[in-house]
């Protein structure tokens, strides 16, 4: 693994009973990065953040984490001492308060910041005295964040770390994120289904079907390779194939053809003059874009 | 800090067991005199007892055992509230842990810190059995501290080999319930299944061995020490290595599970 890495997962498989959860995922993120990991409910996202924190077993594959590999259960042990993580749920223990957690949470980790925590509980409005169970959904994710950014943590993981939260609550999980990886040079990885958010606050990204990554890169990379090409045709669209290196997907409705492609715009639009569309467009994609395109891909 | 979080999680069921044996240990101090004023008038009444009978013997042996105030102690606060109240704190201590916390979610929580398996399991057992030591030792002493009050005397010593011995034996019941715990995620099932076991064994071991001192149930209520001042070593060595390979068998099951 290279240094350069903070995550590295190879052909990650993870198989319960009948199901595979993880279909061969192939990960690469690298040190200092804000990697946004998407995919749609039950892609495989949180299988994939337990293994990398060990807290699950791939079935075959290995995945290594700060440069360890995290199926040895005392390495997973190393590597979690130098992770902040953030659970989807934010289920955190009930039975103590505030500051109780906080104590608890914080003799785990030598690197523990406790100026950083004064700082997040101010910020949060979170109460020492209160109890964790009287806590709303929101305030209880903000106090799951500040256990993990003050861990000192040279890793944030945090698997869909603005669920259930209103859009001000996100915005300053958001910029809590942005903000503590530009003053500690922490990686983050988080997972989401939110694209937006993603759009927001990642430099790369990698989005997950079905077990496996259907597309990985730098956020500006995709943007600038992928292009969505319109063809509309005086009379039905034709069904074509294209040999140009780089179509991910072709869709036809009725005189309309749209071409997705990954790389070589060009290419496609000089092999489609020669169909007779009476008119070309080249257009830039999203993020959104890029996800819906890529996942359909996957299903058809 | 896992000492502290498992305290938190046994704190009450610990507390309010340490309170209910507290109040039984005073209340059986307490109703001597009455016995004591009682036993001469049943005499009579015992003549007409079936002593073939399981329920006949049982009478017998307390009305013989009740007829010394160490008797008393024995029968009416070792073997019977202390030894089987201990049994149900040592199940209730024993239930809980991480397979259950899976559906409130905050194992999650727990798995994400730099702590094994292992270490989660040993503290929680550690915390659990050292409750259960508080809960058979205490008590137990208010006899001899008690017993003045009432004009009689009991030993410390025996009460402190009486409380090992029911620690020892309790262990046994939270190791089961400990293992069971790791094998179903609510923490009903363990209680009820674990209940059902010291049940069975309360019930059917006296009767198969009669008190001997190599049962579980013989050596929790220490018999052999009463009559004869003989530690039920082999009961208590039973107890132990059941214990243990319980436990054991609780650490495997929590490394292989799927959170």
């Amino acid at each position: 693994m290279s240094d350069a890495l903070t995550i590295e997962a190879v052909d990650l498989r993870k198989r319960y009973d009948a199901v595979d959860a993880l279909a061969g995922l192939d990960l690469q993120v690298p040190r200092g990065s804000i990697y946004g990991f998407l995919g749609r409910n039950g892609a495989g996202k949180t299988t994939t953040i337990k293994i990398l924190l060990g807290m699950a077993k791939p079935t075959s594959g290995t995945a290594r984490v700060l440069g360890a590999d995290v199926a040895a259960s005392a390495a997973a042990v190393d590597v979690r001492r130098r992770i902040g993580f953030v659970s989807e749920d934010k289920e955190l223990y009930d039975y103590m308060t505030v500051d109780e957690i906080v104590r608890f949470t914080a003799s785990f980790y030598p690197r523990w910041r406790p100026d950083l925590a004064d700082r997040y509980r101010q910020r949060f409005g979170l109460r020492p005295d209160a109890k964790v169970k009287t806590l709303s959904r929101g305030t209880r994710s903000q106090l799951a964040l500040l256990l993990a950014l003050c861990r000192g943590a040279e890793l944030l993981v945090l698997d869909e770390p603005t669920s259930g939260l209103d859009p001000a609550a996100t915005e300053e999980v958001l910029q809590a994120l942005v903000a503590h990886a530009a003053a500690d040079g922490a990686t983050v990885f988080f997972s989401s289904h939110q694209i937006a958010e993603v759009d927001q606050i990642a430099d790369r990204v990698a989005i997950v079907d079905r077990g496996r990554t259907v597309v990985a890169g730098a956020l500006d990379d995709l943007r600038a390779q992928y292009r969505r090409v319109q063809f509309v045709f005086d009379a039905a669209a034709p069904a074509a194939a294209f040999r140009a290196a780089g179509v991910a997907r072709i869709a036809r409705q009725g005189r309309v053809m749209t071409v997705l492609c990954t790389a070589g715009a060009e290419s496609v639009v000089a092999e489609a003059r020669a169909l007779g569309p009476v008119s070309v467009d080249v257009m830039p994609v999203t993020l959104k874009d890029i996800f819906l395109d890529t996942v359909n891909v996957e299903e058809a | 800090m896992l000492w502290y979080k498992s305290w938190l999680e046994t704190r009450w069921r610990f507390l309010i067991g340490l309170a209910l044996l507290l109040m039984m240990a005073c209340s059986s101090v307490a109703s001597y005199p009455r016995v004591a004023q009682l036993l001469p008038d049943a005499a009579p009444l015992l003549r007409n007892i079936d002593a073939t009978s399981v329920v006949g013997r049982q009478i017998l042996r307390a009305v013989d055992a009740e007829s010394t105030y160490r008797g008393f102690v024995w029968w009416q606060w070792i073997q019977d509230n202390l030894s089987k109240t201990s049994t149900v704190l040592a199940i209730l201590l024993g239930t809980g842990g991480l397979l259950a916390q899976t559906r409130g979610g905050a194992a999650i929580f727990t798995l994400s810190l730099p702590v094994s398996r292992d270490a989660l399991l040993e503290t929680r057992a550690a915390t659990g059995l050292g409750e259960l030591l508080v809960l058979a030792v205490v008590p137990s002493l208010l006899p001899p501290l008690l017993s003045p009050l009432i004009g009689q005397y009991y030993s410390t010593i025996d009460a402190l080999v009486h409380a090992l011995c029911v620690f020892v034996g309790g262990a046994v019941f939270f190791s089961l319930a400990t293992l069971l715990s790791t094998v179903f995620s609510d923490v009903w099932r363990p209680a009820l299944l674990a209940c059902l076991v010291a049940g069975a064994l309360f019930i059917v071991e006296p009767v198969v061995l009669g008190g001997a001192p190599y049962g579980i149930v013989g050596a929790m209520t220490a018999e052999s020490y009463f009559r004869t001042g003989a530690v039920p070593w082999p009961g208590l060595f039973v107890s132990a290595a059941a214990s243990v390979a319980m436990l054991y068998a609780a650490v495997m099951n929590v490394n292989q599970l799927e959170v």
